[in-house]
């Protein structure tokens, strides 16, 4: 017994067998009170998903924080709801969508190069050095959202990525002008739409949508004059799965045009007809994309490509498992953005959307940003509230509170609400 | 009246002070709930080794991680493993919302003719039974 004295032994023994005890203790007690920790359900459905984000494990990829995983291959990650508080999402958890498996993992700065071709005079093949350093430096801030962005509120549920609300995030994109791109190379006349590719592969036929993933714009677009082509995000290169080294950013409109690992821009003298702008990505040709199972069986419904992002807002704190003492005053904080122009006003409601007060506006960092906004609330009688938000855009859209169905489960942008309880303070 | 308790208080005072302290420290006690860990284990997932950055042209990150599904033990489950994992990890499956028997069929439908994957037809027959026996609305568990 050289170094520990005995009586050190006893102790530790002792206090092991107080411990050994503790744990049957803690497990009787268990047992008799059934406490556990409840995990999220593994799905939801048939009804709407009733929470925040969708119902995955949390899981770490590179380069990104603890993230909620959708699908691992091809990756799919959605941003948990705390992230919303600042007004730039970071990198880091900044939500993930990929549509192919072969996705990059490494990139060789000295082999890649930016191709502009197609119905241009002067094709041309830039590296990245050229790119960053040779041509005029533009930033702008830019909410990037999932088309599927909160499917899993459409009724009846639809196929695809089951989206919470974390499909988005804010960055400032730093670049260079897509346009001028463009005019260098010389589009020709007769021109009709430019196309975008990136790095992504999948293990499909060639000339299907399963090989390559391809989204083009019309060259007529007014939207072209605003995009450019990101090597920076919020300051820093792009996070790999997030489309580094270079990415197609489209201001205010949905994510599936700004195409990751961008390698090629290719001007057509025809319209693009790829799986991905021929089929995917419609919605209905109707007032906010809405449609019924009944009309999409009888084939009545027009559809035409996604565009811009409808304008939409958020509660993100307090979250739902906050209760609030009776006589507290309590600051609601959230977002909001749209893609038809800047947020210009904001509304809370505390009775489930009848009535409806002014909420205080944050700094203004331009039309395609997020803008969060601030609500100090002192509730006047205990129980249960909803509460809700909803935005006004630039344009006077203001934001609906009936339900969006289509079959692609597109377009949502329904009044968000929040279950919220107020307690007795005595 | 005031002043001549301050001055001396009667001996019964203590002892009301002393049962009330004790008394509100018992309820107190039986209100709040501390130390509460259960025994369950919510599950984890480990994290992925930090990636070391290398001298020279080529940037990379380590290998992203695949979490395979448990899917429901059953007929054509592992017809529905082998022909959908060509393309996409099977978590693909349990990811979605339940879906009807004509739903399934049209997801196995589009893997076909718009993806361009090729099964046999009595492969797909039985893809679809197993999607629609487990994952639907009617029967899926979890």
């Amino acid at each position: 017994m050289s170094g520990i004295s005995r009586r050190k032994l006893l102790k530790t023994i002792t206090a092991g067998g107080s411990a050994l005890a503790l744990v049957r203790f803690s497990e009787a007690r268990a047992r008799a009170q059934g406490r556990g920790p409840e995990a999220m359900p593994s799905f939801t459905g048939p009804g709407a998903n009733p929470y925040w984000t969708s119902v995955g494990p949390v899981a770490t990829y590179p380069q990104k924080y603890p993230l909620v995983l959708l699908t691992d291959r091809p990756v799919q990650l959605e941003t948990p709801r705390q992230y919303f508080q600042s007004p730039f999402t970071p990198n880091g958890a900044f939500y993930v969508r990929w549509h192919l498996d072969g996705i990059p993992k490494t990139v060789d700065l000295a082999e890649w190069r930016l191709e502009i071709t197609g119905n241009v005079e002067e094709p041309t093949k830039l590296p990245l050095s050229a790119i960053v350093s040779k041509m005029p430096r533009i930033s702008i801030a830019a909410v990037n959202q999932c088309s599927g962005n909160s499917r899993s509120r459409m009724q009846p549920r639809v196929a695809g990525g089951q989206w919470g609300n974390g499909a988005m995030g804010n960055a400032l994109w730093t670049g260079v002008s897509l346009r001028e791109l463009l005019d260098a190379a010389k589009v020709k006349p007769g021109s009709v739409q430019v196309q975008f590719q990136g790095m992504d592969r999948g293990k499909g036929p060639e000339g299907l949508g399963s090989n390559a993933f391809l989204k083009s714009l019309d060259l007529a677009d007014p939207v072209l004059k605003e995009c450019i082509l990101a090597y920076e995000m919020n300051g820093e290169p792009l996070p790999m799965l997030n489309g580094f080294p270079l990415r197609l950013i489209v201001p205010g409109y949905f994510a599936t045009y700004w195409v990751k690992a961008l390698t090629t821009i290719r001007v057509l003298d025809k319209a693009d007809e790829n799986f991905w702008m021929k089929t995917g990505y419609r919605v209905p040709d109707t007032p906010r994309g809405n449609t019924t199972p009944e009309e999409v069986k009888a084939g009545s419904v027009k559809t035409v490509p996604i565009t811009r992002m409808p304008v939409r807002s958020f509660i993100i704190s307090p979250e739902e498992d906050a209760k609030i003492p009776m006589g507290m005053t309590v600051m609601l904080r959230g977002i909001a953005f749209s893609g038809y122009g800047g947020v210009t006003r904001v509304e809370v409601s505390d009775d489930d959307a009848k009535t409806w007060a002014p909420a205080r506006l944050g700094e203004d960092y331009g039309p395609y940003s997020f803008r969060t906004w601030e609500f100090s609330w002192k509730p006047e009688r205990a129980g249960g509230h909803v509460l809700a938000v909803r935005a006004t855009d630039a344009k006077g859209n203001v934001q609906p509170d009936g339900p969006v169905w289509n079959p692609g489960g597109y377009l949502w942008n329904r009044i968000e609400r929040q279950q919220i309880m107020v307690g007795a303070a005595q | 009246m005031k002043q001549r308790m301050r001055q001396k208080p009667p001996a019964v005072f203590f002892v009301a002070a002393a049962a009330f302290t004790l008394g509100a420290a018992t309820l107190l006690f039986a209100q709040s709930d501390t130390g509460d860990y259960s025994q369950r284990n919510l599950g984890s997932l480990a994290q992925p080794m930090v990636h070391a950055a290398e001298m020279g042209p080529k940037y990379s990150v380590g290998s992203y991680p695949l979490y395979w599904p448990e899917l429901e033990p059953g007929e054509g489950r592992e017809l529905v493993s082998g022909y959908c994992n060509a393309c996409h990890s099977p978590r693909y499956i349990p990811m979605q919302p339940p879906l009807t028997h004509d739903q399934w069929a049209a997801e196995v439908t589009k893997m076909l003719k718009t993806f361009g994957i090729a099964i046999p037809d009595s492969d797909q027959t039985t893809i679809i039974n197993y999607l629609a026996a487990h994952y639907s609305p009617e029967t899926r568990k979890k």
